[in-house]
């Protein structure tokens, strides 16, 4: 049992890790976590449509101006709305949808362990 | 004329159904063998839908525009080829292929089952038969391939351009059968459970049909990636378009069956849990099928959409659900006493973690795919759920999942040691060197990537030395985890280390970067059979002096009038180089995107491997494990 919590923590810690490391402040990665809205399934950094373009201009301007990477993301989801970014930020939308997952892996760990390991010594 | 044929027999395959139902309900009471007729009658169902099927590519071959699916997908000037593929790259003749191959596979399974219980196989037959039926009816009702129009058009409105390629006439065809496969499953699990046949000998004979499904599937999912992958132009071969997902949740499914099934046929445990991953299996192809046909998600498949089709299929899916769900709890007893009796170290806990892991990948996507449709119908707030929610959330889930899978096959069932801790513990060293060496010039995250390669590089080198050692035993097994660690590690080292530049350029002019340099020499003109196409021609020249002649296409296809840009790739065993050209309106200089790819080709190999594996275990008539 202290290994299985020894293992989920440190996943967990990843995860986190995960969370915070990107920050690297480029055209391209903001360009690839926005949704070309004329297109049908491509990134603003994957598609050469006119709107794209507009917008890969629009982003090195603001990064001209001294925006950051979030700022960038607020602007344009206040300009378009949320759908245009493909990295949803956490909020009282979406918390479902980033927790269920873990949620359900927690779940899943505690139903192997109590139907298969914990019963044996009963 | 084709496709009144094509029609009547349509309609008569459908009574076929109501044929062998009588006859199989008939037989269930009366003989102790399996009527004759049943098979025949299968055999002619399968024969009469091949009719159809048929007719509809000879309509289209002909470009008989009376027919109204001819008129809307095909083109007197398009290539033969893509007349015959064009019949299933429509949602009306894809439909027929799938009923084609699911009274095929029926027709199969009666076949090849001659030693299970004559109960069973006439309970599968027959919850087969209600899957058939529906397709029928659906097909029948909501869209028929075969509807006429009169008076007949000079001419067809043609098949999208980047429809007409050779992978992705044979895309569809691997994929349904690996769907398709699945219902063999679903049915068989479900008869199973009827005849209380759910034990050791049904884990033995359903894991053919289960690595069958399991082969197309991958195969399936491949094809698809690989025409991403020159097609669109970008260079990704993998989105997590709403689409692709919805191929990949079966695949998680039905890789989870694969090793459950294994628990089962070895230690008769696992029974319910068995009988669960086939029925999702199964549900989440039709979903699938339901989400791209209704065309709720917003996609490149979603080439017909109609709310009665979407409304159709997931009537009929809550109907097999509610089904299954009744045959679940009032038929399946739960007999197995379970005994357990393994310990924390041993096989069974490693394929129980295999299970838990791919659950969790699957529950990953499922919620990434259809959340934001819920969210939307319930607040009206659209959110993308794009690739970076998927990497969040699955990448560091990675981790221990292929170090499972690197121990896991090690182990014995019931109780194990890890062996040979040293030589593991000098590959985890080793794996870890190389990342870090490999990783070093990046500081992307340094520490995530280290550990996330290093665990691929551990799976490979220890996949790799068993081969060595255990020879042919296992051999299966450790080709598919090799071939995983290998498919892992191409994408992640593809991912960190791909180059890429995008520019304007004119005739003559010439981009110049530490690197390389690409030289724009001139444009062609060349001539197909239904479209223009200008081509380009790049020198690339490398620091070592050598030059790449790279020919990426523009073709102004004729009927419909579309322009596509067809890369140019050139590809060895250590990297592609990929280079698409675009029009820039109104001006003279075309938009240029050129990659440096590295181990592009490895991602489609290791995905090889592994089906080449699934392969290998079905024509192992012993399975080892």
């Amino acid at each position: 049992m202290r290994l299985l919590q020894i293992f989920l923590i440190i996943i967990f810690i990843f995860n986190l890790n995960l969370l915070k490391a990107n920050e690297i402040q480029t055209e391209n990665k903001i360009a690839k976590n926005l949704r070309c809205l004329i297109c049908q399934g491509q990134s603003v950094y994957d598609s050469d449509s006119e709107f794209a373009l507009s917008l890969k201009l629009v982003i090195s301007n603001k990064i001209d101006e001294g925006m950051t990477e979030e700022q960038i993301y607020d602007f344009l989801k206040s300009k378009y709305g949320e759908w245009i970014l493909y990295d949803p930020v956490l909020s009282r939308n979406t918390y479902f949808l980033w927790l269920l997952p873990i949620l359900i892996f927690f779940a899943g760990g505690v139903i192997i362990v109590r139907k298969f390991y914990i019963k044996k010594q009963s | 004329m084709a496709s009144l044929i094509g029609s009547y027999s349509l309609s008569f395959g459908l009574l076929f159904s109501f044929f062998i139902i009588f006859f199989s309900i008939k037989n269930l009471k009366n003989s102790e063998n399996l009527d004759k007729k049943i098979i025949s009658f299968s055999f002619l169902q399968f024969f009469i839908v091949v009719i159809s099927f048929l007719g509809l590519i000879v309509s289209f071959i002909t470009s008989d525009f009376t027919n109204e699916t001819v008129f809307n997908h095909s083109h007197t000037t398009k290539p033969l080829f893509y007349k015959i593929s064009g019949t299933w790259g429509n949602h009306e003749g894809s439909l027929l292929l799938w009923l084609l191959v699911l009274t095929l596979f029926v027709l199969i399974f009666l076949l090849k089952s001659r030693e299970q219980p004559k109960k069973y196989r006439i309970f599968t037959l027959l919850f087969q038969q209600i899957i058939i039926i529906g397709f029928f009816v659906f097909l029948i009702k909501t869209s028929s391939p075969f509807n006429f129009i009169f008076p007949a058009p000079k001419e067809g409105l043609g098949l999208n351009p980047i429809l007409q390629d050779p992978a992705l006439a044979i895309h569809p065809p691997i994929l349904y059968l690996g769907y398709v496969g699945s219902s063999i499953i679903f049915s068989s699990a479900l008869a199973a459970m009827v005849t209380t046949y759910v034990s050791k000998e049904w884990a033995k004979h359903i894991k053919q049909w289960v690595l069958i499904s399991w082969i197309f599937l991958t195969l399936g999912i491949l094809l698809g990636s690989i025409w991403a992958y020159y097609e669109l132009g970008w260079g990704g071969f993998w989105f997590w378009d709403p689409v692709e997902n919805v191929s990949l949740m079966p695949w998680f499914a039905l890789t989870t069956l694969l090793h459950c099934i294994i628990v089962l046929e070895k230690k008769g445990i696992l029974a319910s849990w068995a009988m669960i991953l086939s029925i999702a299996t199964f549900a989440l192809s039709m979903s699938g099928t339901f989400l791209v046909r209704s065309g709720i998600l917003n996609s490149v498949h979603t080439f017909a959409n109609d709310p009665e089709r979407g409304l159709f299929i997931l009537i009929f899916l809550f109907l097999l659900i509610f089904l299954s769900i009744f045959i679940f709890f009032f038929f399946h007893s739960n007999k197995e006493k379970i005994e357990i009796n393994f310990s924390w170290l041993s096989k069974e806990t490693s394929i129980l973690v295999n299970n838990w892991f791919m659950m969790y990948f699957l529950s990953v996507v499922l919620i990434g795919t259809i959340y934001p449709i819920f969210l939307e119908v319930l607040t009206s707030n659209k959110i993308s759920v794009g690739p970076p929610f998927y990497n969040k959330l699955m990448l560091p889930f990675l981790i221990p999942f292929l170090f499972a899978m690197a121990i896991g096959p090690r182990l014995k069932w019931i109780k194990s040691d890890i062996q040979d801790k040293l030589y593991m513990f000098i590959l985890l060293i080793v794996s870890f060197l190389i990342s870090a060496l490999i990783i070093k010039e990046f500081d992307v995250s340094f520490l995530i990537n280290t550990i996330l390669v290093s665990s691929a590089f551990f799976l490979f080198f220890v996949t790799l030395r068993d081969f060595f050692i255990k020879k042919f035993k296992n051999l299966s097994q450790n080709i598919a985890h090799f071939g995983f660690s290998l498919l892992i590690l191409s994408i992640l080292l593809n991912n960190f280390f791909s180059t890429e530049v995008i520019t304007n350029l004119k005739i003559g002019e010439t981009f110049k970067s530490e690197k390389f340099s690409i030289n724009f020499v001139n444009v062609d003109q060349e001539n197909g059979k239904n479209f223009k196409s200008i081509v380009g021609k790049f020198n690339v020249q490398h620091p070592d002096g050598s030059i790449d002649v790279l020919n990426p296409e523009l073709r102004i296809y004729n009927q419909p009038n579309i322009v596509t840009s067809e890369a140019d790739i050139k590809t060895n065993f250590f990297t592609d180089k990929f280079i698409t050209m675009n029009y820039v309106q109104n001006q003279e200089y075309f938009n240029i995107r050129y990659q440096v790819k590295p181990l592009m080709i490895w991602i489609w190999i290791s995905v090889i491997i592994l089906s080449f594996a699934g392969l290998l275990s079905i024509l192992k008539k012993r399975y080892e494990i």
